[in-house]
């Protein structure tokens, strides 16, 4: 167990506590929302785990140099935005992920742009969790609000660069 | 049961969670196939054992999370929240949010249920908006444990300087955008 997860379990155990000090029945009733909820989702895991795994199997590495290289510029940083929306899985995938390409020779702008495709657009995460748990309006209305937000992402790390010198610096 | 369900409405609910879950397993079928034609056998196997390995590493977080939700559930009183986030809360509801969002640890199976929650107590669409992406861009916890190690320290906080303002701005965005949304019952 990593010090997040002990963290987050601390944290649940404080407020089962909490239930449990209002009354017995309370923390019960917690305590089998969670394991719905978890009856909920298992399957989904199951399937979405593997998916990420061979996914990560087929991207080519070497397509980096060429589609997301430092001169690709605005296209480049398009390209990462979309691209990134579609690395399924969690930050465990996009940034090994990330590292691979920079590795292979991905310029920064469009690595951060990357990352914040992944954030923002995460399609296997809409998919998963967010339309189940929300609606499709609510993810049309998020998608909207959020939409330039990786290009922005992207031209600003190219505008700020040359303040952070040391930044995804090739090893 | 499926009659019930029907009854309740939540038919449509059942398709839309089926529909993932089915969605997934065909790209994983497809994506399973073409790791075995194009990249052999040792890759097929490499990716199964990688993706048992990170069942195991998110269990604990996946039950830890839910537990954490189900009890906030119970403890979090409907409406609660909403004169912290809800629509008349204005800026400072998005920046409450937003803060909200950042503190928030562990994967979508932590946060998801917390949005619900924040919903279901009054939380209005820009403050969801705000938490879902100062979480999903700037959770402290997965900056300290993926992108400071992986990337760098100075990577990260040109991005995270960069993006710290998003949240708001998408959160205020949202609430111009004339697309009508009921927070689930």
């Amino acid at each position: 167990m990593t010090a997040t997860q002990g963290l987050l379990w601390l944290m649940a155990l404080i407020a089962l506590g909490f239930c449990l000090k209002r009354s017995a029945s309370t923390a019960i009733r917690a305590g089998r929302d969670g394991a719905h909820s978890l009856m909920r989702v298992l399957p989904l895991f199951t399937v979405a785990l593997p998916m990420a795994a061979f996914l990560a199997e087929l991207v080519p590495a070497d397509i980096a140099e060429g589609w997301l290289g430092p001169e690709s510029g605005l296209q480049g940083i398009l390209i990462a935005s979309v691209a990134g929306g579609f690395i399924p899985g969690g930050p465990f995938v996009s940034f090994p992920l990330v590292l691979t390409f920079t590795k292979a020779g991905a310029g920064v702008p469009q690595m951060a742009a990357l990352v914040t495709g992944w954030a923002i657009y995460g399609v296997h995460r809409v998919i998963a969790w967010e339309v189940p748990v929300l609606g499709w309006r609510f993810v049309a209305i998020r998608m909207l609000a959020g939409l330039v937000l990786p290009v922005l992402t992207g031209l600003g790390v190219a505008w700020v660069l040359p303040w952070f010198p040391g930044a995804l610096v090739r090893p | 049961m499926l009659a019930r369900a029907a009854q309740l409405g939540r038919v449509p609910a059942l398709i839309r969670q089926n529909l993932a879950f089915v969605l997934l397993l065909a790209i994983g079928i497809a994506a399973a196939i073409a790791t075995y034609e194009l990249r052999g056998a040792a890759a097929f196997r490499h990716a199964m054992e990688s993706a048992g390995e990170t069942f195991v590493f998110i269990l604990p977080s996946l039950v830890g999370g839910l537990l954490l939700a189900g009890a906030l559930k119970q403890l979090v009183p409907a409406g609660a929240l909403a004169k912290w986030m809800g629509a008349e809360a204005g800026l400072r509801g998005l920046v409450i949010a937003t803060l909200a969002g950042m503190a928030t640890p562990g994967g979508p199976m932590a946060a998801f249920p917390l949005v619900l929650v924040l919903a279901q107590a009054g939380a209005d669409r820009g403050a969801l908006v705000a938490f879902i992406f100062a979480w999903s861009l700037n959770g402290f916890q997965r900056l300290l444990i993926y992108e400071v190690p992986l990337l760098g320290t100075e990577f990260a906080m040109m991005r995270v300087l960069l993006t710290l303002p998003m949240p708001i701005l998408a959160g205020w965005l949202s609430r111009l955008i004339p697309i009508r949304w009921q927070p689930p019952k």
